[in-house]
This record gives C-alpha cells, structure tokens and sequence, in this order.
C-alpha cells in the first residue's frame, strides 16, 4: 500500500455514504471549492506563489489517480490539506532549503493589500517576511500547528484530525508557537 | 510593568498580522482554470493505449533478466566443477587398487594390491642398519686427547696402557 493510498484509508468512513457522487463532476467541484485553502496551506510552507500553486495541482493530480474512491471520503477539506502539507512538506525535504521567499515584491503582490500605499505594503511585507523566517526556527510540532492556525478556514478540530492529535494538543502548541515567537522577536529586535 | 504588557501586546499584534497575511493569500487569478488543465491532461495522458513498443519492453525486460541469471549460474557450476576435478599440484597419487573379477559380496568385491612376497628379506652381508655406533672396546666412548672441550668441564685423563 502506497503512502498515499494509506492516507486515502485513513479518512474514509466505515461505510460508504449514502450519497452517490457524479465522480467527472466531483473533481471539478474540488477544485472550485477548495483549491484557495489548499492554495494558502502550501504557500504558509513554500512561501513562493509558484510552487505553493503546482503543490495545489499535484494534490488534485494524486486525488484523479483515486477518483474511484472519492465517495469513499468522509471529510473532503480534512483530506484534501493533509494531501497537499503532505506534497509541500516532501518537496520541502527534497529540496533541503529554507521554506522563504526572498523575493519581496512577489511576496508583496500575493499579499491582500486593502487600502494601502504600495510603500506600506512593501515594508509590512518585509516585515512578515522577518517574522516567518523566525517561524521557521520554531520547533516542527509547534511550527505545523502555528501554521495551520493561520489558515482561516481551519478550525482547531480539523488541525488535530489532520495532525493525528487531540484539539488541546493543538492549543497549546499554538501556545508554546507563539511564546518562543514572542521571545525570537524581542531577541532579533525586530523593528517595533 | 505597563511597558511589558505594550511590548507583548505589540509582540502579539506584529504576529498576528503575519499570520493573517499568511492565512489569507489571494492565489493568482486563473489558477482554478490551470488546475483543471493539468487535470484533463493527466487524464487522457492515462486514457492512452500503452504502445506496443512498451508493451514488448515490459515483457522483454524480466526475460532478459531471467536468462543473464541463468547465464550468470551456469557459469558459476560448471567452473566449480572443472575446478574440483583438477588434482592439486602437490597431492600425491592414491595407491592403485585391484579390482578383481568376479567378487561376491561388497567386501569382496575391492582388494588392495597385495606386495610381492609376504616373507621377510634376508639382509646380505653387506647389509648394515641405519646407524652405527662407532665405539671402542668394552663399549666405552674414545675421547681424544686434543679434543675441543667446553671451558669448565673436567675431562678424565686418558690412562696410559689404554689404546688410542
């Protein structure tokens, strides 16, 4: 059984539901209504549009090779994220680099920048960028959780389904994230 | 105090707008439509027919790896076996063995070669054995007088009727 195939059978449900699934349309629908998460959940990794949109494709490329088991799922959101951390984390190994962008103006312009001057939006965004390169020195547990919390459309329940742990698990290490975060800010200095 | 509680609150903002930008990245215009164009592409790119070509190698490939095995050990035995046939150049030949017509049981069937006669030889009379002793009369040993003697060892003196 392939490690995909195993994250396949650990989100299906004990019996099949009732509802039957046009499968050509289920992809397409997929796509339509999650590939934006998907899209932030890679990029709070990647930190690069580019790679965070081809980690997206590939999600949807591994979910077409097991089309026929789609109603099999019981939580499309849950699968599809733990798909997708799972395609960003393995490039991110491969690639032994360091998940930041150093391309501020490509940072700048995936960022929402509301009502703001360009010059605003370049300089808060060099400063996030500062503030998630120390991210990226936290500890793996607390990282992923801090990550994932970032990511509105996640609730806590779902970040622990997809983590394999409990919600007060989750909390705390969100907790712990962002009191070593608070600490690395005041220690690098970082421009208050 | 108050000046703790400013900065962590500071702290905590400067974060939480990290993480709100992070969370909230807008992808770039059209991607949905990119995703499903990758999508068709892997899907007729799986619908093809596998080539005769590939077809032919898929099946070509273990028979090629089953045929270099068996290569590989019918060389392996048949040069273990002309090596063990080879005599070793410094191991002598085993006795003959007569093998005689005839035999009745197993026992019988191998006898060693029987020697030429099973009497004793007599020795000539210019026989002698391996070794003599080389000794004077009444079977006493005869030093020489000039002998070379280990210092510190005292020789008796020869007596003077006694034949050199």
């Amino acid at each position: 059984m392939s490690a995909f195939e195993g994250q396949l059978a650990g989100w299906m449900t004990a019996a099949p539901v009732a509802k039957s699934v046009d499968k050509s349309q289920t992809i397409a629908q997929l796509v339509a209504e999650y590939s934006t998460t998907l899209y932030r959940v890679a990029f709070s990794v990647t930190r690069n549009a580019a790679e965070a949109e081809d980690a997206v494709q590939e999600t949807f490329v591994r979910v077409l090779k097991h089309e026929s088991r789609l109603d099999e799922i019981r939580d499309y959101r849950v699968w599809l994220v733990r798909i997708v951390w799972n395609v960003v984390l393995d490039r991110k190994r491969r690639a032994k680099t360091r998940p930041e962008n150093e391309d501020v103006a490509d940072y700048a312009r995936t960022l929402p920048s509301g009502e703001r001057n360009a010059d605003d939006v370049a300089i808060s965004s060099q400063e996030h960028a500062r503030i998630l390169a120390l991210v990226d020195r936290l500890p793996s547990r607390e990282r992923e959780a801090l990550l994932l919390s970032a990511v509105q459309e996640l609730t806590t329940a779902e970040i622990a389904a997809m983590l394999h742990t409990t919600e007060s698990s989750i909390r705390s290490r969100i907790f712990r994230a962002r009191r070593e975060l608070a600490v690395l800010l005041e220690k690098e200095g970082i421009q208050r | 105090m108050m000046d703790d509680q400013r900065v962590q609150t500071e702290l905590d903002g400067q974060i939480d707008a990290a993480l709100r930008a992070i969370g909230s990245v807008a992808p770039a215009a059209g991607m949905e439509g990119r995703i499903l164009t990758r999508l068709a592409e892997a899907r007729s790119g799986a619908d093809q027919p596998v080539r005769s070509t590939h077809r032919v190698f898929r099946f070509m490939v273990p028979l090629a790896g089953i045929a270099s095995a068996s290569l590989v050990c019918g060389v392996i035995v048949v040069a273990s076996v002309n090596h063990s046939h080879r005599p070793h150049p410094g191991m002598v030949a085993p006795p003959p063995i007569l093998e005689m017509q005839g035999g009745v049981g197993a026992a019988s069937a191998v006898h060693p070669a029987p020697p030429a006669s099973a009497a004793p030889v007599p020795a000539g009379p210019a026989a002698r054995g391996r070794s003599t002793h080389k000794t004077a009369q009444h079977g006493r040993a005869r030093i020489a007088p000039h002998a070379k003697r280990a210092p510190g060892v005292a020789l008796p003196a020869t007596p003077a009727g006694s034949p050199q």
